[in-house]
């Protein structure tokens, strides 16, 4: 905030709203010592000032009997619009009868000042009263200050959270000889089949993203794999192959290993897709031989764009199909049996996914 | 203002020291607030509304009339301009146009010293 303006603020400006010009003029001068004066002839005029900009003003000294709009008009507008407990407004009246007196605190006028004023009175019972608005204005003009400081702070921890998931993620994927785009692409195709199929029924938004950065995840357990199995070229022996898939148990439990991880939306996502993205819909995957339903939504989709993702890219031990191939033997269950309704999900949007292996294209 | 004005002020029915307080002691805004008072149009404007018994205009101005002479400490008019808008809200016709009797004196007795007073500071 500017300095003038924190000065405007501190001295603040008081709106005086009466018919009469000379208790205007008694009242301004009054008032003018500690505060910016200004005036309003009627209360249809004051009012309309108020609600123009209320936060300008630190208190309304009202008279009752006036032209156009009386004080109370004035001062049941103001409730309505709930001014009154952001700004104090005082009764200057000479009104003394109960019922509108009753009516005025009723609404939740601040104070009535009788008239003729008495300077001393009329200052006393004002200025007490309005130090206390400002000093509440200045708390809650810093809370929200703090709040909106604490939001940030929030969101770039998250940020910095999701990048170092990536981070991880990637620097396994270098192991394994390939770019770190397997994991984006993972990624961005569970993302892709939650949002635009019917797969992600019943799933937030926010719940589908915390998915597909949990899909990054995957392959975490694969550092625990050994270099010359993960890097081998051409066919794994049985018994390496068995190695290899541990990878699954392995990520579960490395995931499992990092209690900080568990306040994190994505985390039982993560582990539930680490541990399961090879298991296959007849039961024939691993490491637990789930089959059907048992195998959650998210773990059925990573496990499908997995394979797609494999079959579409050349790696260590394969070259990459073409794209009719990689379809063909998708649906014929080469890799593993899938879940029919996630089949036709896939197919319906395949087109849009296969952008992802056009050069510099993405969905 | 010479002590002389303000004997007469006080002759018309003013508390002279009540008004200055009020006005912070100010005797140039109180100066200024009595020749607003002298082109204020409520007094015609109420002896009118008596006439056509319009009750509405009657109040308004005679409320008027006593915030001003409560703000400028008349201790005479003050009372009678405050018994007389209870008359009027109360629609008692009689009683409102018995008070100007004691009014119109009171009234035209201020003026004149408010006029006086005014033309001394200006002599002086």
């Amino acid at each position: 905030m500017a300095e003038e303006e924190l000065q405007h603020v501190e001295k603040g400006t008081v709106l005086i709203v009466d018919d009469d010009a000379i208790n205007r003029e008694i009242l301004k001068h009054i008032f003018s010592p500690y505060y910016t004066i200004e005036e309003a002839e009627n209360g249809a005029e004051g009012l309309h000032r108020i609600l123009m900009a209320p936060e300008q003003l630190c208190a309304v000294l009202l008279d009752v009997v006036m032209p156009k709009m009386d004080g109370i008009q004035v001062l049941r507008r103001l409730q309505e619009a709930g001014m009154l407990q952001k700004l104090p407004v005082f009764l200057i009246t000479a009104e003394t009868s109960d019922s509108v007196l009753k009516e005025a605190y009723e609404l939740g006028v601040m104070d009535v000042i009788g008239k003729p004023v008495v300077p001393y009175v009329v200052l006393r019972r004002t200025q007490s009263v309005i130090e206390l608005y400002q000093a509440r204005r200045r708390l809650r003009r810093t809370v929200e200050s703090q709040q909106a400081r604490l939001l940030l702070q929030a969101k770039q921890i998250i940020n910095l959270n999701q990048g170092m998931i990536e981070a991880l993620a990637a620097a396994i994927e270098f192991r394994s000889e390939e770019s770190g785009d397997h994991v984006r692409r993972i990624h961005d195709i569970t993302k892709y089949v939650l949002l635009h199929t019917e797969m992600g029924a019943g799933l937030r938004r926010e719940e589908i993203n915390e998915i597909a950065l949990a899909a990054i995840l995957h392959d975490v357990g694969k550092i625990a794999v050994p270099d010359a199995i993960l890097n081998k070229p051409g066919k794994l022996t049985a018994e390496e192959f068995e190695i290899m898939k541990t990878h699954t148990v392995q990520g579960a439990a490395l995931l499992e290993r990092i209690p900080q991880l568990e306040a994190y939306g994505a985390y039982h996502y993560a582990c539930d897709i680490a541990r399961h993205h090879h298991e296959r819909w007849d039961g024939r995957g691993y490491p637990d031989g789930l089959r059907g339903e048992e195998i959650s939504v998210w773990a059925q989709v990573v496990s499908l764009a997995d394979v797609y993702d494999a079959l579409s890219c050349k790696r260590v031990y394969k070259d990459a199909f073409p794209r009719e191939r990689v379809l063909e033997m998708i649906r014929s269950g080469e890799c593993g049996v899938f879940n029919p309704r996630l089949l036709a999900c896939f197919f319906s949007v395949e087109e849009e996914l296969s952008r992802l292996y056009q050069k510099g294209d993405a969905i | 203002m010479t002590s002389f004005c303000k004997q007469q002020l006080a002759d018309a029915g003013m508390d002279v020291a009540d008004a200055l307080e009020r006005l912070m002691g100010s005797e140039a805004l109180l100066e200024r607030l009595l020749k607003k008072f002298l082109e204020d149009e409520n007094y015609q404007k109420l002896c009118t509304a008596l006439e056509c018994a319009d009750q509405e205009a009657a109040v308004a101005a005679a409320h008027t009339l006593k915030g001003v002479c409560g703000n400028l400490s008349l201790t005479v008019l003050y009372p009678l301009f405050t018994r007389q808008v209870e008359a009027l809200r109360q629609g008692d016709w009689p009683a409102a146009r018995a008070l100007m009797e004691e009014i119109q004196p009171a009234y035209l007795h201020l003026t004149e010293a408010v006029r006086s007073a005014a033309d001394c500071h200006e002599a002086g």
